[in-house]
């Protein structure tokens, strides 16, 4: 009797060990939490009939902010808090890449530089008041969904195109900041007059891209035989272009653009004409948090919205100037939901101070690749505060009011 | 009568000291902390797929692909199914780890019995080759071929070998059997083989014949002629039925406006590279372990085969490596699990492997799926690896040992 009493001791004393994990990895049950979650909603919806009293209605708020207290998963509890853990961190994390001139890229002296990361840059002007308050992830395309979706990345902007499967996988595509389409880049000595002449050639492909995707399109819409060969970044495609292996290099124009100011005769090469796709690149969030959502949109309007009035980094209006659209958004006179989103009355003025607007960001990093703006879609959709001066391009955002 | 001394009373051993329950209890403990972990584990992933809305699940493998797959040696069209791209895939990495492993032991073999060799600045000069590529990291050395390769001339300006064979930094090119329809050649070496397994069989038959009954039967020359017959035959059903020959030999040309290579077989530089880069690396490791192989032979056996007369390869060949196999066998076959799992790297270098797609597929499929399909193919490879080894093993074991 003694010895199978030991026994049972042992037994139990493992089961408690196995009970105990089992418990303390998942706290409050999806179950548990979806069903308060259920009991609030039946509330509001009774609420509006009158049936049911403010206090009832409380009492399950109370009781729900309790579960969720009580960490029902960290991203839970992240959920509208993105902001706050960006203040305390004291850093704004972003994705970007460090490899394409112009728009992402590490410079001679070691810094993040480019038309994308002047975004975050912008971004933690607005939350934080210092744009050099960004941690950079240098991310490669293919790893890019992971990297949403693990939550760990607050921004990524990182020329990525929009798309509705990535809009629904990855996190919220804020606003496209670059109208883009793929294009290919061949030897100006091979005379080609357009794409369809690409019959029989090697097409150089960067992998983990919607360019692989819509190579494939024109592949078949055409019925071209072109041999593809991918590569897991843009400098190892580029690098085979260069030698050869390739007798084209397909990517977004704007990344073409920058490639071929790179290379050492850009002379001997050509864009040719046309696009055979759709890539607007613009800034991603990730899903579940509204509020940080709203900032990054509000952060672009920012940009555009004073190119377009004309203001830039060094005459950023600090008093009242009568303009009651350009007082309202550097904070002087009135309210475009700052409070609501958690930022600070002035904001506009430090984001405008850091970075300039959207003209200057561009005009920084784009126009010195030869990427022409004037006339093209990536323009301002007009000027400000004229009412009917259209300038013909795509830029244009909520306005901010 | 005396006291018995208390100490000699046997009332048994403690249950807490017994062997038996205490192994059996440690046993039973470290059993149910390893299934929690394993179930806490897999109830975290579950929990956080569901609670990030992950993609998860297999209905996209029917699911056209819509995507290229640069090199491939089955037919492999992009409206073909992720299901199918996977078996290409899977293909395509199967056939550098079959390569590689016969060309690394061929290498290795060499490098090691020369590494033993008597000649001092051949001996040096392999222990450096071994201590290079040993310590230098795989993808490091992989870059580095790439590069080399890209250095070659490009394909219009190319080598032609006996006007047939074309080397360039896009591939090799060589005259060789391509099937047109994939299902004829499948029914023709289906039926091929089955002709060699009568024929084998017919030798066997009249090699037991010629045993016993001292009658002349000419076996290898009947087992042959037998193969050979169905062989033909089946060649000629499935090329009446097909109206085409099931392969033809293809030479291959320039062809189109870019001038790449048509026709035959040909190697792509991606494919080059990675198989010089692992053969090389694995080659290193492998030349280690055949020195051991050999050193483990007594030398007593050796001067005892050279005191029969046997020269020195002879001594080699039929004393000291039917032995030195015994040893060299179990770690040879952990290299050639490595080779076939460092293929994975095969996309730095442009490659099509099974984890280059499957990186690619992430684009347009679960991610998570897409990735235990992968684990489990390198399983089921390095699973064949083993059973081979293990069954060659069996059969060098010393008899009766």
């Amino acid at each position: 009797m003694r010895r199978i009493g030991k026994y049972a001791v042992v037994l139990g004393a493992a089961l408690a060990l196995l009970a105990a994990l089992a418990c303390g990895s998942s706290g409050v049950s999806q179950e548990e939490f979806d069903a308060v979650q259920k009991e609030l909603d039946d509330t509001k919806a009774a609420m509006s009939g009158d049936m049911v009293s403010r206090d009832d209605f409380e009492s399950v708020q109370n009781e729900l902010d309790d579960l969720k207290a009580a960490g029902a998963g960290e991203t839970m509890m992240m959920e509208g808090n993105r902001l706050e853990a960006v203040k305390q961190r004291g850093k704004v994390v972003c994705a970007s890449n460090n490899s394409l001139a112009g728009f992402g890229f590490v410079d001679e002296s070691g810094n993040t530089v480019g038309f994308d990361v002047d975004l975050c840059r912008a971004v933690a002007a607005a939350v934080l008041g210092n744009a050099d308050a960004v941690e950079f992830r240098p991310t490669v395309a293919a790893e890019r969904g992971p990297a949403m979706q693990s939550g760990d990345v607050d921004i990524m902007s990182r020329n990525t195109t929009w798309t509705t499967s990535r809009d629904a996988q990855w996190g919220n595509f804020a606003q496209t900041m670059f109208y883009d389409g793929q294009g290919f880049m061949v030897r100006k000595s091979l005379g080609l007059s357009g794409m369809l002449d690409l019959e029989d050639a090697a097409v150089c492909v960067q992998q983990g891209t919607t360019t692989e995707l819509n190579l494939q399109d024109f592949i078949n819409q055409n019925n071209l035989n072109i041999s593809v060969a991918t590569f897991p970044d843009n400098v190892s495609a580029n690098e085979a272009y260069i030698g050869e292996q390739c007798d084209a290099l397909t990517t977004d124009r704007s990344g073409l653009v920058s490639t071929r100011a790179g290379l050492a005769n850009p002379d001997d090469h050509v864009i040719l004409a046309g696009t055979i796709s759709e890539e607007p690149l613009g800034p991603v969030v990730p899903h579940g948090d509204e509020q940080w959502y709203d900032v990054v949109k509000a952060v672009m309007a920012m940009l555009i919205y004073s190119e377009a009035y004309g203001i830039t980094s060094s005459s950023v209006p600090t008093s009242v100037t009568g303009d009651t659209a350009v007082d309202r958004m550097f904070g002087l006179e009135g309210s475009f939901g700052q409070e609501s989103m958690g930022l600070g009355q002035t904001v506009a003025q430090d984001v405008i101070r850091a970075v300039g607007n959207f003209g200057e960001i561009y005009d920084r990093h784009l126009t010195p690749l030869g990427l022409q703006r004037e006339g093209s879609r990536n323009a301002l959709w007009a000027a400000a505060p004229c009412n009917d001066c259209p300038k013909g391009g795509q830029v244009y955002a909520a306005p901010l009011r | 009568m005396a006291d018995i001394p208390k100490a000699l009373t046997y009332r048994g051993i403690p249950v807490w000291r017994h062997a038996v329950i205490i192994q059996w209890a440690l046993q039973i403990v470290s059993a149910i902390i390893a299934v929690s972990l394993v179930a806490w584990f897999f109830f975290n992933i579950a929990g956080s797929i569901q609670e990030r809305d992950i993609p998860y699940g297999f209905s996209f493998l029917s699911r056209e692909y819509q995507t290229p797959i640069g090199e491939h040696f089955l037919p492999y069209e992009s409206s073909d199914s992720f299901l199918y791209a996977l078996i290409v895939a899977a293909v395509n990495t199967i056939v550098v780890a079959v390569l590689g492993v016969g060309l690394a032991t061929l290498l290795g073999i060499l490098i090691g019995v020369a590494r033993l060799s008597s000649s001092w600045i051949l001996s040096k000069l392999m222990l450096a080759y071994i201590e290079f590529f040993r310590n230098v990291p795989l993808l490091v050395q992989l870059l580095f071929w790439f590069f080399i390769v890209l250095t070659l001339p490009p394909v219009r300006e190319g080598y032609v070998l006996f006007s047939r064979i074309y080397v360039n930094n896009a591939g090799i090119s060589f005259p060789g059997l391509v099937g047109g329809n994939l299902q004829a050649v499948g029914v023709w070496v289906g039926l091929a083989a089955a002709s060699i397994a009568l024929g084998a069989l017919v030798h066997h038959l009249l090699s037991w014949r010629e045993d016993r009954t001292g009658k002349a039967s000419y076996p290898l020359l009947a087992g042959i002629a037998v193969a050979a017959a169905g062989g033909a035959a089946a060649w000629l059903v499935v090329g009446s039925f097909t109206g085409e020959a099931p392969l033809v030999i293809s030479s291959p040309e320039p062809h189109g406006r870019f001038g790449r290579i048509a026709g035959g077989v040909t190697l792509r530089a991606g494919l080059l590279v990675l198989l010089v880069g692992l053969v090389i690396y694995t080659s290193a490791f492998i030349a280690e372990i055949v020195r051991a192989g050999i050193q483990s032979v007594g030398r007593g056996q050796i001067e005892a085969s050279r005191a029969l007369g046997l020269s020195g390869i002879d001594s080699l060949r039929q004393v000291t490596f039917p032995q030195a196999l015994r040893v060299i066998i179990p770690p040879l076959i952990s290299q050639y699990l490595n080779l076939t799992k460092n293929s994975s790297l095969g996309g730095a270098v442009g490659y099509t492997d099974l984890t280059n797609v499957a990186i690619t597929m992430t684009q347009t499929a679960p991610a998570i799926s897409i990735f235990m399909l992968i684990m489990l193919s390198y399983l089921v490879m390095s699973l064949t690896w083993s059973l081979i080894g293990n069954l060659y093993n069996r059969r060098m074991r010393i008899v009766g040992a």
